[in-house]
């Protein structure tokens, strides 16, 4: 298999892209993607994340071609794409349905985008074997489409889009028609084949926790526009804004007053006691900012930095979920492992604590 | 913006067929649906007086003068009569093979459902054999009573018992189909809260279905107003038969007959219009759709009472005969000799296929004691030149019009939703739409006297000519089909996953290799149903085939109504009735094997066909002894 890696893999630019639709109803002209800008290295792996109607989608599919931006340029390894129909673009989509073709086996399938390339069939015989062995599915080369599972059929349409080594490998939400337990055995294979081919890939999805395990990069967006880029460990704890920290994982924000400025640190006073956390931000004393912490950053103990009295307080096999008022603040708690530790009951006044560097200043 | 890859060439080949394609449609539509119909419109309006000057008014003065009025009251009177007996019998063999448990309901459902292969003039005939002055039923009565009148069976209580029973295959469709769409937990509902048997009838399940019957309802008057095999063999003075007798007058005979042929096609274009735009209106508020996640399977219901359940099995059974009757005695006589069928006496001993196959001489005595022979003039359907010639005709022209309604939907469906939200492509829709809109025989009509002349843009030709005919009856044919064509083509070109076109796209597939290798054989079981179903519809059509007739252009419907005037007259076609009884087998034959084809394979998901195969390659090895091949 170790002449299976991508033979150019190549970057893509998006030289502020924008795209107008129509809106049915008023008829009035809106940015369904608004000077999206950005770089993606070759043989990475990016994620386009974020709730529904981003423009997360149109963003890949304007990659793609199926799509053409009212403004800006797409560059694929360096050479502009605008013009270009998709079909004459070195990129291969997986799409959400798969889209695999139901009139053709699985043979038929893989094979379909290198016999347009016109292939010899030695080699096009070659090629599929190859690929249908790197996504586990050898032998069921003569079997239709219906008569595979969920998973077996995205791994089909993912050998499909790998077996004419694009240059770039695009894919639109294809684990969402998986079950969760799938799901989790799909995305693992989907990188470590991307890792493996070395393969530029582009992945759309609104899972966040799909984004995390799978991208070297995560571009979160909101109503078409990029609300943050960066690594995955970049974007949980160092959220730019609220609509950022709340949409990657859970997240708790508590209101106050900074009450002094160090050298990459502040203080901020939350129901009137002095919170130390970690920030690159400009700050100066008497600042409102909000301090953003995850739950299970979150200490609960007798004795700690801000008093709270706990009300809600349950079990969930690997954790202990707790919700506690810090004045009008509802915080929620994840304790992990809790069988180790004490557990609280709803009505007890208890305190939480956290590492500096586990929180954030908004 | 840089210019698109395929303009940098120079000659840019999608736009010059985009160009020819644009000039042909408008071609195709302006010369072959908008002008002829215009021209009927405008004929009545140029109608000359008897000095030859143009009178406007002149036909609308002579309708409401003359005796016109009475032919558009007689289809009217048979629409509103056919909506309540089509709506009662249909809701009726529904009801008794779907909801109510009724013994045998299986085969009570095939009786019923004959008249989907059995249709047209076929019908008309068969139910001629039965009932008409020398019908089998006519003659067991008149032994009975001798007194009787042997005419019983004309006019208009033929007509509208007929075409009660010839027109009940929607509701045979569709109606079944809404029946059995209703979620059975609501029949239990009602009837868990208390609702009698009757009550949940007639409050839960039938409004339900009363937007199919609406629509069921709307098509049956259309057909009732545009009726034509039927009145024209059973003799009642409707619109259409008027209108094709006034298009073959002249004004030798009578009073601008043209003229008011076109007024007659326009008034039956106008109800048909009106009544099209309220059943659009009506469909657009929408279905009642079960909103049930787990829908239950209707369970047949029990007639509780023991004298209700035994008058519905008599009322089963009797409409059972009365569908099945004509179509038994037709298959039993076509295999009757021709002495046997003119005595409407079956006799086994008389069992022949000279009706299918082979000829025969006949002998007889003349008045003057002369014995005579005359060569071949019994023949079978194959034997027979003129139906032969018929059945050839009517195969060719169905055929190339039912392939050319495909071709043309094909394309004009993938340029729709490829340029689905842009004006363009609501504007290709209507036009072929277009034909829905106007009663057959209009356009029929339009046809004819438009191009019985010189038509410059057919260059310079008429097409009314001799074998010029043939022509024009594949596209009156073809025009006729689209809307069908459209709107069932349209439903397979939804099925088609948008993110497959966008695949092919993105492994490197044109428009036309994606078009072709994958959208195409996609649909293609759906557009060869479309093909095989239009193709069934034209085969034995009367309708234009009547309004066209001529010597070049004697469809096999055509030669089947000839069959029933000409019967052993002066002892040439001697066997004319056997003849009809064994076209109307081979009619059922055909249309059997075509909706087999069309709702048996067809319907049939990939799973099942390649199970089935996988079955057929196991039996086969299993004879031969060799192992099965392929998977």
């Amino acid at each position: 298999m170790a002449d299976m890696r991508a033979k150019q893999p190549k970057g893509v630019k998006l030289d502020h892209i924008s795209k107008i639709y129509k809106d049915p109803k008023t008829g009035k002209d809106f940015y369904a993607v608004h000077d999206v800008d950005l770089t993606i290295e070759p043989g990475t792996f990016v994620t386009l994340l974020g709730p529904s109607g981003c423009g997360k989608t149109t963003t890949l599919r304007m990659i793609a071609g199926f799509e053409s931006p009212d403004e800006g340029e797409i560059y694929l390894g360096g050479e502009p794409i605008n013009a270009l129909t998709p079909n004459k673009r070195d990129t291969a989509m997986v799409f959400q349905s798969y889209a695999l073709f139901p009139h053709y086996n699985v043979f038929d399938n893989v094979a379909y985008g290198l016999r347009l390339r016109k292939v010899s069939k030695d080699e096009i015989q070659k090629r599929v074997t190859e690929i249908l062995k790197l996504v586990e599915l050898s032998g069921m080369e003569q079997r239709m489409t219906n008569q595979l599972s969920g998973g077996q059929q995205q791994r089909v349409a993912l050998a499909r889009a790998l077996v004419v080594e694009p240059g770039v490998l695009l894919f639109d939400e294809p684990l969402s028609n998986l079950d969760a337990k799938l799901r989790v055995q799909m995305r693992t294979e989907i990188r470590r084949i991307q890792q493996q081919l070395g393969i530029t890939a582009v992945y759309v999805t609104h899972d966040q926790s799909e984004a995390m395990a799978i991208s070297d990069n995560i571009i979160l967006m909101k109503k078409g526009v990029i609300a943050q880029m960066g690594s995955p460990t970049e974007i949980y704890y160092h959220p730019n804004s609220e609509f950022v920290a709340d949409f990657i994982g859970e997240c708790n924000f508590l209101k106050g007053t900074v009450s002094a400025v160090r050298s990459g640190e502040a203080d901020v006073r939350v129901n009137g006691v002095d919170l130390t956390v970690v920030t690159d931000k400009a700050v100066k004393v008497g600042d409102e900012g909000e301090i953003v912490l995850r739950p299970e950053a979150i200490v609960l103990d007798d004795k700690g930095m801000l008093p709270c009295k706990v009300e809600l307080s349950c079990f969930m096999g690997s954790y202990q979920n707790y919700h506690v008022r810090v004045g009008d603040t509802l915080v929620k708690i994840t304790d992990n492992c809790p069988i180790n530790k004490k557990v609280f009951d709803v009505g007890e006044s208890v305190c939480i604590s956290f590492d500096k560097r586990c929180a954030h200043l908004l | 913006m840089q210019r698109t890859e395929r303009s940098r060439g120079g000659l840019d080949l999608s736009l010059l067929y985009k160009v020819f394609g644009a000039i042909l449609f408008v071609y195709l539509f302006l010369g072959f649906m908008v002008l002829p119909c215009l021209n009927t419109l405008t004929s009545i309006f140029t109608a000359r007086d008897a000095a030859g000057n143009v009178d406007p008014f002149a036909v609308i003065r002579f309708f409401f003068a003359g005796n016109m009025p009475s032919f558009v009251i007689n289809s009217l009177k048979l629409a509103v009569c056919l909506v309540i007996t089509v709506n009662v019998v249909g809701i009726s063999i529904v009801l008794l093979t779907e909801y109510f448990d009724i013994k045998g309901s299986k085969i009570l459902r095939l009786g019923y459902m004959t008249t989907l292969i059995y249709s047209g003039v076929a019908l008309v005939t068969g139910y001629q054999f039965l009932y008409d002055s020398n019908g089998m039923l006519t003659q067991w009565l008149a032994g009975m009573f001798p007194g009787m009148n042997r005419q019983w069976f004309s006019g208009f209580s033929a007509v509208l018992f007929t075409m009660t029973f010839a027109c009940t295959s929607n509701h045979a469709l569709f109606l079944r189909n809404a029946i059995r769409g209703i979620d059975y937990n609501t029949v239990e509902a009602a009837r868990n809260m208390g609702a009698k048997p009757f009550k949940v009838l007639f409050r839960v399940v039938m409004p339900t279905l009363l937007p199919t019957l609406f629509s069921l309802t709307v098509m049956t008057f259309i057909t009732g107003l545009c009726a034509m095999s039927a009145p024209t063999l059973l003799g009642y003075n409707s619109i259409n038969p008027e209108i094709v007798r006034l298009a073959g007058s002249s004004v030798a005979d009578e009073a601008f007959p043209q003229a008011r042929a076109a007024l007659l096609s326009i008034i039956l274009a106008l109800f048909t219009i009106a009544l099209l735009t309220m059943l659009n209106h009506y469909e657009r508020k929408g279905h009642y759709l079960s909103v049930s996640k787990t829908k239950a399977k209707l369970v047949k219901q029990r007639i509780q009472s023991p004298v209700a359940r035994v008058l519905a099995h008599i009322y089963a059974y009797v409409l059972f005969v009365i569908y099945m009757t004509p179509v038994v005695m037709i298959v039993l006589f076509a295999f009757q000799n021709w002495p046997a069928v003119r005595a409407k006496s079956l006799n086994v001993s008389d069992w022949t296929l000279i009706n299918f196959f082979g000829t025969q001489d006949y002998s007889y005595t003349t008045s003057r004691g002369k014995q005579r022979i005359r060569k071949g003039v019994i023949s079978g359907v194959f034997s027979n030149a003129d139906t032969v010639g018929g059945i050839r005709l009517s195969f060719v022209l169905s055929a190339l019009a039912a392939a050319l309604a495909c071709v043309i939907v094909v394309v004009a469906v993938n340029y729709i939703f490829k340029h689905k939200d842009k004006k363009r492509a609501a504007v290709v829709e209507a036009c072929l739409l277009f034909p829905w809109l106007l009663p057959t025989i209009l356009i029929c009509y339009s046809f004819r006297t438009f191009f019985n002349g010189e038509v410059w843009y057919v260059l310079g030709k008429n097409l009314y000519y001799r074998e010029n005919v043939r022509f024009l009856i594949v596209m009156a044919y073809t025009v006729v089909k689209l809307p069908f064509a459209l709107r069932m083509v349209k439903a397979a070109f939804y099925a088609i996953d948008g993110e497959l076109e966008d695949a092919a796209r993105n492994l490197g597939a044109s428009s036309l290799v994606t078009f072709l290798r994958v959208k195409l054989p996609i649909v293609l079981p759906s557009v060869l149903a479309v093909f095989a179903l239009n193709f069934n519809a034209l085969f034995t059509e009367y309708d234009m085939s009547a309004t066209f007739h001529s010597s070049y252009g004697k469809s096999y419907a055509m030669v089947i109504q000839s069959m029933t005037a000409e019967e052993g007259r002066d002892g040439y076609n001697m066997n004319g009735s056997g003849r009809r009884c064994a076209s109307t087998v081979f009619i059922m034959l055909v249309s059997g094997l075509i909706l087999y084809l069309v709702y048996g394979v067809g319907a049939r998901d990939l799973g099942e066909r390649l199970e089935r195969r996988k079955k057929r390659r196991e039996f086969f090895a299993r004879i031969t002894g060799r192992r099965p091949a392929g998977n």
